[in-house]
């Protein structure tokens, strides 16, 4: 194990010595050395479950530690609220954000925080988030309501609360993980900002692009251990892959067929025809798509979040019924309803795991026998038999390999990335015609990315049409056949991935359409 | 060093363990109280075990107390399994109880056609009663917990003013309830009729039917997260609809076996608080119809012992308070049970500098 060096004359902001955390049946830290020093950015990497979230929970006092100790420019610590950490200057922004939905940007600032004048008025709460919003250049609106915000602007207000409370050493639990790329960078250039005041932070990312252009050391968990610490100009993305898996990690082209894989079909498994959809508001958040996907071809959709691929997705998995248009399954009408669809074979990984995928309260059996207990052996003549959905479940925890110690205790508590593997395994065992796939990668470390993406191209191989939709343009250019581009509700094209390169895609992302033999509708191959 | 760590689940037995140690700490405080106030503890200590479950009589009453308490703490439990409170539990027990009742009053013939007449007559009113607040919660999302609550006053003046008013008991003139019902649910033991053994098996039943069924399994799915019973596929208005009208037809069903199995007529204020003590006996079920039992059997004593008491010239008050007291220190047990000792760190720990 590397023990880092602090440099000379600068004590660590904070010095973390054998940090140990157990939960039962789980050791999410063991024996953890790791420093942060002031004027530094500290990447901290590691597989999903590797304990990131749970250490950082043990920085900031929302849970205790059971062995070790913690030091704070110099002294010994202990938090045993967020308050306390707060108090003391390290503030934490986490991976599911905690404000009040309801509230105004200047009242969640101000919540909880013993500076907030008394019996103020909205437009002082205001005046002094402006003031704050400028000092540490993280423009907000501070009227707007949270729940009217995006993730990125919800972000800053989380970010803004912490600093306001005069935060010196700042974590960010995976904070890119819901931003759009300029999002991210202005997000970065502030830290820097923040960095250049001879403050810290710590900052848990799987994007390892991000963490070689932000970071100035990095430190890696796996299995709940420190392996070590580097400085970051003396690693390459390569190298902290291999060293946080523990094996190399071969990048592979995803498009390449196995050898007697189904060829492509010649008639589309689900298609699209002028399908329009309005939300509750009545505006139009899918507009006149025409699209087909063929079995045992991968087709990528493109474009920023918040484009219509929610909709697009629920009207591929039956969950949205459109308000014009048609939805074909196998060239025939598509029966109502997600359960039919589930029925008939077409697989669905949602966006929002937690909100919908998963009864967060409800244990790991009753979780995974969501999309099977209709049929026996679980179901069948209005029975629920536990024992045939326990053995589902510990069927489907194997293939994902996720170690789950207790099949009854509430899945809320495994880990995101683990959620997402069960998710999708279950997802994948249903899906024998489509599997329709919203940003399956995200919050999943790169092994578990590389595990995924074989997976769907086995199954593509096995000839199941897959639905994958990103924000990750890498990932889609590696695994698709084709990659349909969504603006404003609109599929602006679909493009064969051979002759698609991003600059093209990224325009067409940007609502400019640019290309000779691109139809508005979509065109299909 | 061994520490306490508090965990999301708590096992049943600690549940159990805490709770019992709850009880006992009630009885010594309560105890420690009234020797201080002067009174001879062990005297009232032994009137009250003998009253409840030291003699026939005692037990009789209690199987009494609890046939309403298992079937108005099963109504609030199965709302509770999908994430809804019925706290009409009070009105639907009225209702239930007018319409057996009416029946019973106005529909002569043999027993073995007027019960089950009234029983259905029973769950019917029951259901209406329901009707408009699941109505509005399924379709407008109008919050079950006030509609439910604000019918129980009207159902509470509609059962008055039968009993006083057009039922009102023309033979003995009596003021506050109606005619005697010749038809009575035929007596088990004693008092106890077979109400009892029937509000068992009811909960016992809907326990399998919660754990067993595929439709429970949708209940459970739909109360933990709504938005993966969407996904899925899964009827969530149809659930919720049912799940309520139940919740109805099981608080009615209490109404209807007090009028026929205890009371024989109908009273003003005859639901006693029991709607309002499901929701009671509901939590201390922790959302388990098995559990319900035992808890109604802990709500029967205490209700039972507090009758002693107040026999033994203790204020009506201090009887609420000690209940009070009770519940709470279960509450404390329940939240100490999340609490389990996790194994200390020393067994694999390697050195911290190498
Ligand atoms: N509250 C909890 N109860 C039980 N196990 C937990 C809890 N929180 C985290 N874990 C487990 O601890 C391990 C580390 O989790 P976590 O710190 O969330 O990982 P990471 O953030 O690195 O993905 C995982 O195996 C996870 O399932
Ligand atoms: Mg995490």
């Amino acid at each position: 194990m590397e023990m880092p060096s602090a440099a000379p004359g600068t004590p660590p902001v904070l010095q973390l010595v054998g940090i140990c955390k157990y939960f039962p049946g789980v050791i999410a830290n063991e024996d953890v050395n790791l420093d942060v020093r002031p004027g530094e950015i500290l990447a901290l990497l590691g597989e999903n479950g590797a304990g990131k979230s749970t250490l950082m929970n043990v920085v900031t006092g929302i849970y205790q530690p059971d062995a070790g100790e913690m030091i704070l420019d110099g002294y010994g610590a202990e938090f045993a609220s967020p308050q306390e950490a707060i108090r003391a200057g390290v503030g934490m922004v986490h991976q599911h954000f905690k404000l009040v939905p309801a509230f105004t940007v200047a009242e969640n600032i101000h919540l909880g925080w013993s500076e907030t004048p008394r019996n103020a008025s909205p437009a002082v709460l205001e005046a002094r988030t402006r003031a704050l919003s400028e000092q540490f250049g993280f423009p907000v609106n501070p009227s707007a309501r949270v729940e009217d915000l995006s993730a990125g602007e919800q972000q800053r207000v989380e970010i803004l609360r912490v600093l306001a409370r005069r935060a010196r050493l700042l974590i960010l639990d995976e904070p890119t993980a819901v931003l759009t790329p300029a999002e991210a960078r202005d997000l970065f250039s502030a830290l820097r900002a923040f960095r250049a005041g001879g403050n810290a932070v710590i900052i848990i990312s799987h994007k390892l692009d991000e963490v070689m252009e932000i970071s100035d050391r990095v430190t890696i968990l796996r299995g709940g251990r420190n392996v070590g610490t580097w400085e970051t100009r003396e690693c390459s993305p390569r190298m902290l892959a291999a060293t946080m898996v523990g094996r190399e990690i071969v990048p592979q082209d995803m498009r390449a067929r196995s050898e007697g894989a189904a060829p492509r079909g010649v008639a589309p498994e689900l298609s699209l025809r002028g399908v329009s959809v309005r939300d509750e508001r009545g505006v139009e958040t899918l507009s006149d798509v025409t699209l087909d996907v063929f079995g045992g071809e991968i087709l990528g959709i493109a474009g920023v979040a918040g484009n219509g691929q929610r909709e697009l997705t629920e009207v591929l998995t039956g969950l949205l019924s459109p308000e014009r248009g048609e939805v074909l399954l196998g060239g025939q009408t598509a029966p109502p309803g997600a359960d039919a669809f589930a029925r008939s074979g077409v697989g669905h990984i949602p966006q929002d795991r937690l909100h919908s995928a998963l009864a967060p309260p409800l244990g790991t059996t009753d979780n995974m026998a969501l999309r099977e207990y209709r049929a026996p052996p679980i179901g069948g003549s209005g029975l629920f038999r536990a024992d045939a959905a326990l053995a589902l479940a510990r069927e489907i925890v194997g293939l994902a390999e996720v170690r789950i110690p207790d099949f009854g205790a509430p899945v809320r508590n495994l880990s995101g990335g683990n959620q997402q593997r069960l998710v999708a395994r279950r997802e994948m065992r249903i899906a024998s015609r489509v599997l329709v796939a919203a940003y399956p990668s995200r919050g999943l470390d790169i092994g578990a990315i590389a595990t995924m993406h074989r997976y769907f191209a086995e199954l593509r191989d096995k000839g199941v049409a897959i639905v994958l939709v990103s924000e990750d343009l890498e990932e889609l250019l590696n695994l698709s056949d084709r990659i349909g581009v969504m603006f404003h509700g609109r599929l602006m094209a679909t493009l064969d991935a051979e002759d698609a390169d991003i600059e093209r895609i990224g325009l067409l992302m940007g609502g400019r359409d640019v290309g000779e033999d691109v139809a508005s509708g979509g065109g299909v191959a | 060093m061994t520490r306490f760590q508090r965990f999301p689940t708590a096992p049943a037995r600690l549940v159990l363990a805490w709770r019992a140690a709850a009880l006992v700490a009630a009885a010594l405080i309560v105890g420690g109280l009234l020797a201080l106030s002067g009174r001879d503890v062990f005297v009232l200590g032994e009137l009250v075990l003998r009253s409840t479950v030291g003699s026939r009589f005692g037990l009789e009453d209690l199987a009494l107390f609890m046939t309403p308490l298992v079937l108005t703490g099963a109504a609030v439990t199965v709302t509770s399994r999908i994430g809804l409170w019925n706290i009409g539990g009070e009105g639907q027990f009225y209702l239930g109880a007018i319409g057996a009742a009416g029946v019973g009053l106005y529909m002569p013939g043999p027993q073995i056609v007027v019960l089950p007449l009234m029983a259905l007559a029973a769950i019917a009113c029951g259901m209406a009663w329901i009707v408009v607040p699941t109505l509005a919660r399924a379709y407008a999302g109008v919050s079950e917990i006030i509609t439910t609550l604000l019918l129980n006053f009207v159902a509470g003046l509609l059962t008055y003013w039968l009993a006083t008013g057009p039922w009102r008991d023309r033979v003995t003139g009596a003021l506050a309830s109606s005619g005697r019902i010749s038809d009575a649910i035929p007596e088990l033991w004693g008092v106890v009729h077979w109400g009892f053994p029937l509000s068992l098996a009811i909960a016992a039943g809907l326990a399998a039917i919660m754990t067993w069924t595929s439709w429970g399994y949708e209940v459970r799915v739909s109360g933990a997260n709504p938005g993966a019973a969407r996904y899925a596929g899964m009827p969530m208005r149809g659930r919720v609809i049912a799940v309520m009208l139940l919740s109805g037809a099981l608080a009615a069903l209490a109404g209807m076996f007090e009028v026929a199995g205890t009371v024989h007529r109908l009273q003003g204020g005859m639901a006693d608080n029991f709607g309002y003590l499901g929701i009671v006996v509901a939590v201390l079920a922790r959302r388990s119809c098995l559990a319900v039992i035992p808890a109604a059997l802990l709500m029967a004593l205490i209700l039972d012992a507090g009758i002693v008491l107040q026999t033994q010239q203790l204020a009506a008050t201090a009887v609420l308070a000690i209940t009070g007291l009770v519940l709470l220190l279960i509450a404390i047990g329940d939240e100490l049970a999340h609490y389990r000792p996790v194994a200390p760190a020393s067994s694999t720990r390697s050195g911290a500098a190498a």
